[in-house]
């Protein structure tokens, strides 16, 4: 029976005893009865347990703020294991149950609010309560203990770790940053002795490169740069080396811009060093993390909020948000929406979602991040936690990490409704995937002349375009169009059908480029009037026809009017067709039309697929030229094949009026959708037209030639 | 006394009113790099020639140290010092060309963060045959008597006491607990005032500034540096006594819980609780005014008698000072 009072000071531990037991109940001790005289009338020092130096005061100390009972403190408690139903105070409630667990003692402990006036009292006159404490002696030690205890803290600081990740992140982006200030002097001060090649070679790393193993433009014949840049490139340089208009420099000026350079690569170099270092750190960290949101991302957000406790430590709101404070303070203050997505916007899987589902991404992200987060932070992989200790495996400690990536990419999926791009492809907040080529040299910025637009209904666009290669098909254009005027004289004036064959040689063109091209659509305006003005030339004559347009013509049938009608027209019945009448004609064709609908329908549908094909495989400047091999390969083919179909061909070329009605066949089947006719649909075929009549016109010319 | 919030211009309280010839009262360390503030502003005497903007706190100082150079502001080197004591004991007002607040140093010799010190001789600290200098290596600290510039612009206590506050409950001999103590420069200042006798336990979590605060501390055997999250006041039980007055500058949405926890476990009855308010990281929503009124209710609930409360506007934007009393006792 008894009331103990635990009191730990810097000098040891001290263990009163009250001299009621009720000292506690009631309002037995008030905080009026504050003075030395009262408090050491109610209270009697039992044990008094000093520490011998100031390192067991340290690891003491050290144990108690943690709530631990020291092997000490135990000790002494052992002085009052005999007192029956004593009770014990302790300030900390945390120190309280620790002792509360210790076998040998049956106390019952008092740790809580009733306590808080005596401890005041107690810590008021604590060197009159305990005569081995002079209050020097006190500021001494608490002085002493507490630059230890400081100390003993910074030195075992467990986050520790995260500080390298924080710090590398850091360095990271000082790296970033002094690189592209240093690349540009680079190029600036190089640029005054070769301006040519920051434009052939817009990669910093490659452009330093070829400085130190080049060194002056004079060199450039010897310099061997296959190491550095592919092929194309490398002749580039060497050609504009020789042509430069760049001023000479002194050796002294090289060595200079030279190291310059040296440092660029270096830097690079300890930039990608530090990259996998930082990956690695991440790796095993904050495993989880990373896997949802990357290396970057996750050791940005750690950053952020100070260490990985701390970041796990807080909601998945403020995890989406992080980054984006200012915005954030700005909207709450003006009562606007806030901000959907804060550093986590630059995570791969938000990068992949569009629109309103980068936002809902980014909460599903940052929920599934938070997790785990805490899974890192939290999870104990030691052989005393549910790990086996170090043999646990990576795929274990991120396993919760990739589970809930693989939930997103689903529910992305679901969101999105297309098909994802495989796990591993890191992809920039735009939507690109950024996956290094072979050659991780990026090509210099060169003219795009498909982002010039057309207004899209001038009609003789193509006349401007065409080239060289191209002025034999014109002249035999030309020729043709004249021998159309001279043998069928008509009321179609003779200019305005040098511009409608032009137009319907766009068409064809375009109509005979291969199913991957663009062209299932080449109705216009100006061929359908072609086609009117032809119709109405009742007498057509064919005589004329040079050998030239038969085959240019057949060139074109070949593709387009793979039609079930032309194969069964054999030569003959072409030229008794066109001695037929009209009406006959028309008969016939409407016949094919139906026919050839049905053809073309197919053949669409086919060339849809091709087409799409061909987007997925988005060509790229190497998959382009790789592609123009092919292209001339296919055309090669199919003058072989022209041969072969020239007699079924044929059958619509010899009268100029079936061919007219051929052509305006295929327009019209192009057409033949309800929707055709609308002015909307002829722009937009027209578009079409002109885009491909570019690719096309080239396959015509060629298609003439054989 | 009434309880009424009021900052800087608000009536006759402030600081420096007592005498009429005591203008010219310099803030900022008026180097170059302070943007041309503070040296081409009046004195606080004169109320009017303030300039609006508010430089950065803390900003770090270009270069070297601001003595040294002869482009520096406040008082010139060589220039007449006058050392007067202010009406808070242990602080005391520099009078040279500029007026400066100042610590008498309690390591001469020393800087803590690159502030300027004054020496003077040591018998006279009122003769007018001072003479300041920069880093102080030539003199012996026994005959001089060294004091340290206080920039009301780097710390709230000093801005509070230019200012005008009534009581700072920091005085020779007191104990004071000083929770959110950063890097120990406004510590060091209160451990000059509180003097070899007093103690200040200064508490900081950062780790990071923790580091810095134990180097200050090494010098200072009257500063206890306590690294521990003033949440868990319990925690630092054995280091801590007594105190005299709870400074606290937190700048937590719960700093007056945790200035209440504090207050309950180690501040005497009567003692002085001094406490910084960031409005902004209180609440960043509402008006200044109505964080500050809601933080003073708060520490009423905690048994804190609020005495007064005071922005800090010319150095710190949406900022104040409530000093209040505990009274344990609840009301």
């Amino acid at each position: 029976m008894g009331l103990f009072i635990l009191q730990e000071t810097p000098v040891g531990y001290a263990l009163l005893k009250a001299k009621s037991s009720k000292l506690l109940k009631g309002n037995h001790f008030k905080p009026e009865d504050d003075t030395a005289e009262n408090i050491c009338s109610l209270l009697k020092l039992r044990e008094f347990h000093a520490f011998d130096s100031a390192a067991t005061a340290l690891e003491q100390s050290a144990a108690i703020v943690e709530g631990k009972v020291t092997p000490t403190l135990a000790g002494m408690l052992d002085a009052i294991k005999d007192e029956k139903k004593a009770s014990l105070a302790v300030a900390d409630p945390k120190l309280a149950s620790a002792i509360n667990k210790l076998p040998q003692l049956s106390l019952s402990l008092i740790s809580d609010a009733s306590t808080a006036d005596l401890y005041r009292s107690i810590r008021n006159h604590l060197s009159s309560l305990i005569p081995a404490l002079v209050p020097e002696k006190i500021n001494t030690m608490s002085l002493g203990l507490s630059h230890s205890l400081s100390r003993h803290k910074l030195k075992f600081s467990p986050d520790k770790v995260d500080t390298m990740i924080i710090q590398a992140i850091a360095l990271l982006d000082d790296l970033d940053k002094e690189l592209n200030i240093y690349a540009m002097r680079v190029k600036e001060w190089y640029g005054w002795h070769f301006p040519e090649m920051a434009r052939i070679v817009n990669d910093n790393l490659a452009y330093s490169k070829i400085i130190i193993s080049m060194g002056m433009r004079t060199n450039a014949v010897n310099a061997d740069l296959a190491e550095i840049l592919p092929e194309e490139i490398e002749t580039a340089v060497k050609a504009a080396a020789e042509v430069s208009m760049g001023t000479e420099i002194t050796p002294d000026d090289l060595d200079n811009i030279r190291g310059l350079a040296e440092q660029v690569v270096s830097f690079t170099d300890e930039r990608a060093q530090l990259s996998s270092y930082l990956a690695a750190r991440m790796q095993a960290v904050a495993p989880n993390l990373t896997a949802l949101v990357g290396e970057l991302v996750g050791a940005r957000l750690i950053a952020h909020a100070g260490s990985l406790m701390n970041l796990a430590k807080s909601p998945a709101s403020t995890i989406q948000i992080l980054g984006a404070e200012k915005a954030l303070f700005r909207a709450l203050k003006t009562k606007h929406d806030t901000p959907k997505y804060g550093l986590i916007y630059h995570a791969s899987l938000i990068g992949q979602a569009t629109g309103k589902n980068k936002g809902k991404i980014a909460r599903v992200l940052a929920a599934k991040a938070s997790l785990g987060l805490r899974v890192d932070a939290l999870a104990d992989w030691s052989a005393e936690g549910e790990g086996k200790g170090d043999a646990v495996a990576e795929e274990d400690r991120n396993a919760h990490g990739v589970e809930s990536r693989l939930k997103i990419e689903r529910r992305l999926a679901a969101l999105e409704g297309k098909p994802l791009r495989s796990k591993g492809v890191a992809i920039a907040p735009n939507g690109v995937s950024m996956q290094p080529g072979k050659w991780e040299v990026k090509e210099a910025r060169k003219y795009n002349p498909d982002a010039d637009g057309l207004a899209g209904d001038e009609p003789a666009a193509t006349a401007p375009v065409l080239k060289k290669p191209k002025k034999e098909k014109v002249a035999g254009l030309t020729q043709l169009i004249q021998e159309v005027d001279d043998n069928g004289q008509s009321e179609a004036s003779a200019s305005s059908v040098t511009e409608q064959a032009k137009e319907n040689d766009v068409d064809m063109d375009e109509a005979a480029s291969t199913p991957e091209d663009v062209s299932p659509l080449p109705g216009s305006k100006a061929a359908k009037t072609a086609e009117t003005t032809i119709m109405k030339q009742t007498q057509p004559s064919n005589g004329g026809l040079s050998d030239d347009e038969d085959e240019f013509i057949s060139a074109v049938s070949d593709d387009t009017a793979d039609s079930p009608a032309s194969p069964t027209r054999p030569e003959k019945n072409e030229q008794s067709s066109i001695l037929g009448t009209t009406k006959d004609a028309k008969k016939a064709r409407k016949k094919e039309r139906h026919e050839r609908k049905a053809a073309m329908a197919e053949e669409r549908s086919q060339e849809k697929e091709a087409r799409k094909d061909r987007i997925a495989r988005k060509p790229d400047g190497k998959e382009r030229r790789q592609k123009k091999g092919e292209q001339k390969e296919r055309r090669q083919e199919r003058d072989d094949d022209q041969d072969k179909s020239l007699a079924e061909q044929a059958g619509l070329s010899v009268s100029r009026y079936k061919r007219k009605l051929e052509r305006g066949e295929i327009k019209f089947d192009a057409d033949g959708k309800p929707s055709a006719i609308s002015k909307k649909e002829m722009k937009k075929a027209k578009k079409a037209a002109e885009e491909a009549g570019t690719k096309g016109r080239s396959r015509g010319s060629s298609g003439k030639r054989g | 006394m009434a309880f009424t919030p009021r900052g800087r211009g608000g009536g006759d309280r402030g600081g420096f009113r007592g005498g009429g010839d005591r203008g010219g009262f310099r803030g900022g360390r008026g180097g170059g790099d302070r943007g041309g503030r503070g040296g081409g502003r009046g004195g606080f005497g004169d109320r009017g020639g303030r300039g609006g903007a508010r430089g950065g706190r803390g900003a770090p100082r270009g270069g070297g140290r601001g003595g040294a150079r002869g482009g520096r502001g406040g008082a010139k080197g060589g220039a007449k010092t006058i050392i007067e004591p202010h009406r808070h004991p242990g602080v005391f007002v520099a009078r040279g060309k500029e007026d400066m607040l100042v610590t008498k140093n309690l390591t001469p010799g020393e800087s803590v963060y690159g502030e300027k010190r004054i020496a003077i001789e040591s018998s006279s600290a009122t003769l007018p045959n001072g003479s300041e200098f920069a880093t102080g290596a030539n003199a012996p600290p026994s005959t001089k008597t060294e004091y340290r510039v206080w920039n009301p612009f780097r710390s709230k206590l000093a801005a509070g006491i230019l200012g005008g506050l009534d009581d700072i409950f920091i005085r020779p001999g007191a104990k004071v607990l000083y929770l959110g103590a950063a890097s120990g420069t406004s510590v060091s200042h209160v451990a000059d005032i509180v003097g070899p006798t007093g103690t200040v336990y200064a508490v900081e979590f950062s780790h990071r500034s923790g580091r810095d605060l134990i180097n200050m501390a090494t010098h200072r055997t009257n500063v206890i540096p306590i690294i521990e999250d003033a949440r868990h006041p319990l925690r630092y039980r054995m280091l801590v006594g007594m105190v005299d007055t709870v400074f606290a500058d937190v700048a937590q949405p719960d700093q007056a819980r945790i200035v209440g926890l504090n207050c309950h476990l180690y501040l005497k009855v009567g003692g002085g609780v001094v406490v910084s308010v960031k409005a902004n990281c209180i609440d960043s929503t509402a008006a200044p005014e109505a964080v500050f009124a809601r933080e003073v209710g708060k520490m009423r609930e905690e048994r804190i008698k609020p005495l007064e409360q005071l922005t800090l506007e010319p150095f710190e934007r949406d900022h104040c000072i409530v000093v209040g009393r505990y009274t344990r006792a609840s009301s």
